[in-house]
């Protein structure tokens, strides 16, 4: 990404813009860049704009920072602020946990390598509109199958409220959030493994350390920025996860599972308070920014040595 | 000894993998299995995991309550149509800042990168109002659009990936016979470079054919429903209330997935391929 080195005088900055040598350029890289700048930037400057103002679908006008204001006596959002971090917090590290303990016992030459490879790929391609389905079959309390499964292993009589009662569809939605991107999690892994040097590992394993011990003390550290990267992406996927959790509960029961991004949609699109709805998106914008802020800072540390 | 050692660990192995991939397919397959379930055993408790006596009756009943047809047909031309629209503009683009020294190259290539962060909730709303003014509620066009735009920095930075691995004696060679910079990304670069590009096609594709928020908002009348949108819409048995639809609702979720397993199968190498992409390298 090197710029040219010498800055050239103003008068012929000019003239290269226009020049036909860089033009050609501008005009295949412009069509991408304006619709994708149309589409994320732009919007997001209206958004900030919009958190000012106490516009509805009737319009509005100029509140300073009112909705501010009445943002941080907001118990719904500091509860819906709360739910998102726990929830970013759990999936994340448990995808991360789960996703490369898989990877490890996928890399170890097993069976099965097509079967395998189909499964894993299967979570990753279903909606997550789909999940919320597939997940509200599995959760049906009055006789679905998780409960049936349970009672036959005798884990008591008495059907779990799996999305009915507040703490436990808490559970439910991290449970299919794992399920939905483990497999991702553990491709991505497996692929950071399989680039590790070969020799590494056999010179550890010639120094006599053991299957455990070359893991913990070798494997391990080399995947360091693999593993922030995993963490990066999908804490910044999470934070603002909408999709499967409106599908799978609507954020209830009450608002035990509305996230940041659900309940900006019930201040925008469902009471059509676009100026509220804005500052709660605002919230959830600079939330992701400072996740992402963080990990690509312990990233980037981690790749420095 | 040893090789006792070794038979235990592979049964352990083993045991942890079968437990990993039963996991992991279980909330399909038992979808899988209800879709094919009558009323009264999905109402049946406790419930069966495989079917008792199978039937397909849910299917055709789904399919007329969904206009499966138009449904399809509007998901594949939108997933399909900006798809190909990204794909082609994010090769253009690729191939910008891949050959390219240009003014506010470092700047544009940063702000797509960095707009992959942007919550699409916070987008959302000024899109909305924007569709609202414009008469773009409810169109293909505005639909292709989002997802177009939505799709453009994968497209860009996966084949910018590719691009830069091709030499760039093959421009030069190009530029010496006469070719212009569209012949030689068009003629060239892309046919070489097109298992990158296959790629970037289908991982837009699936991306477009499993989005729901923004055909939620952006579109009401059945003309421009997707299927993930119409698993919002599915009908409780007539006849009775009292029992429950999650024969109707697995169908509705086999409706979803089918088409896409096919693909699953024939693209596995080039799917691992594209979303281990960067993972690696980058």
């Amino acid at each position: 990404m090197a710029q040219a080195a010498a800055t050239p005088p103003a008068q012929s900055r000019l003239q290269d813009i226009f020049s036909s040598r860089y033009a050609v350029f501008y005009v295949l890289v412009l069509p991408a860049f304006l619709l994708r700048m149309v589409y994320s930037i732009i919007p997001i400057v209206q958004t900030v704009l919009i958190s000012f103002t106490n516009r509805t679908i009737l319009g509005g006008q100029y509140v300073g920072l009112r909705n501010y204001e009445v943002l941080v006596r907001d118990a719904t959002l500091i509860g819906s602020l709360g739910w998102t971090l726990l929830y970013t917090g759990v999936s994340a590290v448990a995808e991360t946990v789960i996703g490369l303990g898989i990877a490890v016992l996928l890399m170890q030459n097993l069976r099965l390598r097509w079967l395998s490879n189909f499964i894993m790929l299967l979570p990753w391609v279903v909606a997550p509109m789909l999940a919320a389905v597939a997940f509200q079959i599995l959760f049906f309390e009055d006789g679905g199958i998780l409960n049936a499964i349970l009672q036959e292993l005798g884990f008591g009589n008495a059907a779990v409220r799996w999305l009915s009662n507040a703490e436990t569809a808490r559970f439910s939605v991290i449970v299919m959030t794992v399920w939905k991107n483990v497999s991702w999690v553990a491709l991505i892994f497996m692929a950071a493994i399989g680039s590790l040097s070969k020799e590494v590992l056999e010179a550890a394993a010639v120094d006599g350390a053991n299957t455990l011990q070359r893991f913990w003390y070798v494997t391990l550290p080399l995947l360091k920025p693999a593993i922030y990267l995993v963490l990066l992406l999908r804490a910044m996927a999470e934070v603002q996860t909408f999709e499967q959790i409106y599908g799978l509960t609507r954020g209830g029961p009450g608002s035990a599972t509305k996230t940041l991004a659900l309940y900006a949609f019930e201040r925008f699109f469902q009471q059509l308070r676009y100026g509220y709805g804005s500052a709660v998106n605002i919230v959830l914008l600079l939330l992701t920014i400072a996740i992402g802020a963080i990990f690509a800072w312990l990233l980037y540390r981690s790749r420095e040595i | 000894m040893i090789h006792q050692r070794r038979r235990l660990r592979n049964a352990l192995l083993y045991t942890l993998l079968v437990i990993v991939l039963v996991g992991l397919v279980f909330p399909v397959l038992f979808m899988a299995l209800t879709s094919f379930k009558s009323v009264g055993e999905v109402n049946r408790i406790p419930p069966t995991i495989i079917p008792r006596y199978p039937t397909l009756e849910n299917y055709p009943f789904m399919a007329r309550a969904w206009d499966f047809p138009l449904t399809l047909r509007n998901t594949v031309f939108l997933a399909g149509g900006s798809g190909l629209a990204a794909t082609v503009l994010g090769a253009m683009a690729a191939y910008a800042f891949s050959r390219g020294t240009f003014r506010g190259r470092t700047l544009m290539y940063g702000l797509l990168v960095a707009s992959m962060a942007v919550p699409a909730m916070v987008t959302l709303g000024p899109i909305f109002i924007a569709y609202l003014q414009l008469n773009l509620l409810d169109t293909h066009i505005g639909l292709i659009l989002v997802f177009t735009a939505g799709g453009m920095p994968l497209a860009t930075l996966l084949q910018f990936a590719y691009f830069n691995a091709i030499p760039r004696e093959l421009d030069d060679a190009a530029a010496i016979d006469g070719a212009g910079r569209f012949t030689t990304l068009f003629r060239i670069i892309m046919p070489i470079a097109m298992p990158g590009v296959f790629v970037s096609f289908l991982l837009l594709f699936i991306a477009g054919w499993n989005e729901f928020l923004f055909v939620f908002t952006l579109s009401t009348s059945p003309d421009t429903q997707v299927l993930t949108t119409k698993l919002y819409t599915i009908p409780p048995r007539e006849a009775d209330y009292q029992s429950s639809n999650l024969d109707l609702v697995a169908t509705a979720g086999m409706f979803v997935l089918l088409p896409l397993v096919p693909l699953l199968m024939l693209t596995q190498r080039q799917l691992v391929e594209g979303i281990t992409f960067g993972a690696v390298q980058g």
